[in-house]
């Protein structure tokens, strides 16, 4: 570091620094302080340390742009394609409100939503069970699961069930009659009903928990396994340093203040005649 | 950054873990990108080299068929949660992580799929999500977000920030930035960035705040303090000190501390840390800062 830096007291944040407009106003120290100024500028990058070093490089030409090795790691580039299918996929029925859109909440709590897609497994067994004839669509079957997952959720929340975090395999507690009845008003066969119903508990029996995800509890806050994500956490306890600045205007205040100034009162008078005592004695 | 509690062994792990990628491509809208980093999707993924995400809910998917059977009874067209700011085809969004859970898991899924240090450990609950969107007749469109922590004991105003690759280099990021320094002014506070930054993060923030301070101190006539120069622009004084610091623009002299604001100067500094981003017209943003409720 040059004479430049020479900085014999810690900065005040709270203090006015003049600040200097022209090469002039250098000149108490050296005529070339403002020629050496405007030359760092040219090194203003490297003196910042390395990880600016690896950063400037990577930009659009306009700072000090020498690349090496080590930036075209640091930076990765973007390699992306069009998806064909997207005019087809996406359809144009956006119309943008005037004013600014309000949030309705997660979809889960509004209403009937079918929050669950199917997988690959559903999609296999679904052809499979359609293999001789259409006896369900992927539609029906996506709608079923649904259902099967939110009526199977209940049941555990009756039975005291539900565990806040992942302790161990989630049961099926929900039965093929109570299913049947309850889903009635999708008008599925029974035969049919009956192969979704088992084809989904034997699911849930080899994935240990729900195969919707949002009922999945999560990991224990203790789990330590890197493939475990999304741990519950309490909000940080806050130090409380300072009183509450809502400060109850209540009786009691006023009483606990009365009481503070006759204290206060007791005191002056007690010192006032300590003082009379005082000053006689001398 | 969140590897306090990983012991030695489970941390050794976690390294190889992260090492290794998993998902090679995604789907998202327009876009079939490819992937930068590891990401802890559930374990039924581990098979998947491709991944097809639905553009407005975030749902991920492993066939095709699968997304575009969702589309037809997906009917959300923007980010859930309120629009806080609309300036042309421009918007922001405001996503509570509580109140939209899945959501907010599915965006922690898909960014860590492009941000190396970003962690999946604790849940979503404690954040709010700023998504910002380009819209259209199709919906409004994600190009990137930051995440921030509802309460930060560091003054933090932003822990994760990405824009997607498609839309780099575009000013969308310097956007973001500039965005979370304008929720501070308007919550009366100051903020800073969470550390570690990636390179490229703190290259970003480099050219932002020597551009937000070196505008300043080209038009500003009298002595200005540090803390002055914080309450103006909600940059925490730490940051200022050491962008000046940097920039060799404090000096000493007749036994105290000046700022050298010589205009030429400050140009080939200006110049130097690059064009500011899109700009952000506070006039309309429509916001309120965060409270907890009940």
């Amino acid at each position: 570091m040059s004479r430049l830096s020479f900085r014999p007291r810690p900065l005040d944040i709270h203090k006015k620094l003049p600040i200097l407009k022209s090469a002039r106003d250098f000149e108490d120290d050296d005529p070339t302080v403002a020629a050496f100024a405007a030359a760092r500028v040219g090194v203003l990058l490297r003196h910042s340390g390395s990880e600016l070093t690896a950063a400037a490089a990577a930009t659009d030409g306009e700072g000090n742009s020498t690349p090496s090795k080590k930036n075209a790691q640091e930076i990765p580039t973007p390699q992306f394609d069009d998806v064909e299918t997207y005019d087809r996929d996406y359809t144009r029925t956006f119309a943008q409100p005037s004013c600014y859109i309000r949030g309705r909440g997660a979809r889960a709590e509004i209403g009937e939503f079918v929050e669950y897609d199917l997988d690959n497994e559903d999609e296999d067994w679904l052809d499979d069970y359609n293999n001789e004839r259409k006896n369900l669509n992927p539609e029906k079957l996506e709608v079923l699961l649904f259902k099967l997952e939110i009526l199977d959720h209940k049941a555990r929340e009756r039975a005291g069930a539900i565990t806040p975090t992942f302790i161990g395999p989630v049961p099926v507690l929900l039965q093929l009659d109570v299913a049947m009845e309850a889903l009635q008003y999708l008008s599925v066969r029974y035969a049919v009903f009956q192969a979704v119903y088992n084809y989904w508990r034997a699911k849930r029996e080899r994935w240990q928990k729900p195969i919707l995800r949002r009922l999945q509890p999560p990991p224990p806050v203790n789990d330590t396994n890197p493939y475990n994500v999304f741990r519950p956490r309490e909000k940080a306890h806050r130090l409380h340093t300072r009183r509450m600045q809502r400060r109850e205007n209540n009786i009691q205040s006023f009483e606990k203040l009365r009481l503070v100034r006759r204290n206060l009162d007791q005191a002056k008078a007690l010192m006032g005649a300590l003082i009379k005592v005082s000053s006689c004695i001398n | 950054q969140g590897h306090e509690e990983l012991d030695a062994a489970s941390l050794r792990e976690h390294e190889e873990f992260t090492k290794v990628k998993n998902i090679a491509k995604i789907e998202l809208g327009k876009y079939e990108i490819d992937t930068w980093y590891f990401s802890p999707f559930p374990p039924e993924y581990n098979d998947s080299a491709k991944l097809f995400f639905c553009e407005f809910c975030l749902n991920f998917m492993k066939r095709k068929e699968q997304l575009q059977r969702h589309m037809k009874k997906c009917d959300l067209k923007h980010p859930p949660g309120d629009e806080i700011y609309r300036c042309g085809t421009l918007s922001m969004f405001e996503v509570d992580g509580k109140k939209n859970k899945v959501y907010g898991q599915n965006l922690c899924y898909l960014a860590k799929l492009f941000l190396d240090h970003k962690t999946l450990y604790y849940d979503v609950d404690l954040f709010l999500f700023y998504i910002l969107c380009e819209c259209d007749d199709r919906g409004c469109h994600m190009v990137g977000y930051f995440s921030k922590e509802k309460h930060s004991e560091e003054a933090y105003n932003l822990a994760c920030i990405l824009t997607l690759p498609p839309y780099q280099r575009k000013g969308y990021g310097k956007f973001l930035i500039a965005f979370s320094y304008e929720l501070s002014k308007k919550e009366g506070k100051v903020g800073t960035p969470e550390r570690p930054l990636s390179d490229l993060g703190l290259l970003s923030y480099r050219g932002y705040w020597t551009r937000v301070l070196l505008e300043i101190l080209k038009k500003h006539k009298s002595n200005i303090s540090i803390k002055e120069l914080s309450d103006m622009t909600a940059i925490k004084a730490d940051d200022i000190l050491s962008t000046l610091q940097s920039l060799d623009l404090i000096q000493y002299r007749k036994g105290q501390h000046v700022i050298c604001a010589d205009p030429k100067v400050l140009d080939r500094h200006l110049k130097a840390a690059g064009r500011g981003g899109l700009d952000v017209d506070v006039s309309k943003l429509i916001w309120t800062p965060y409270k907890e409720q009940g």
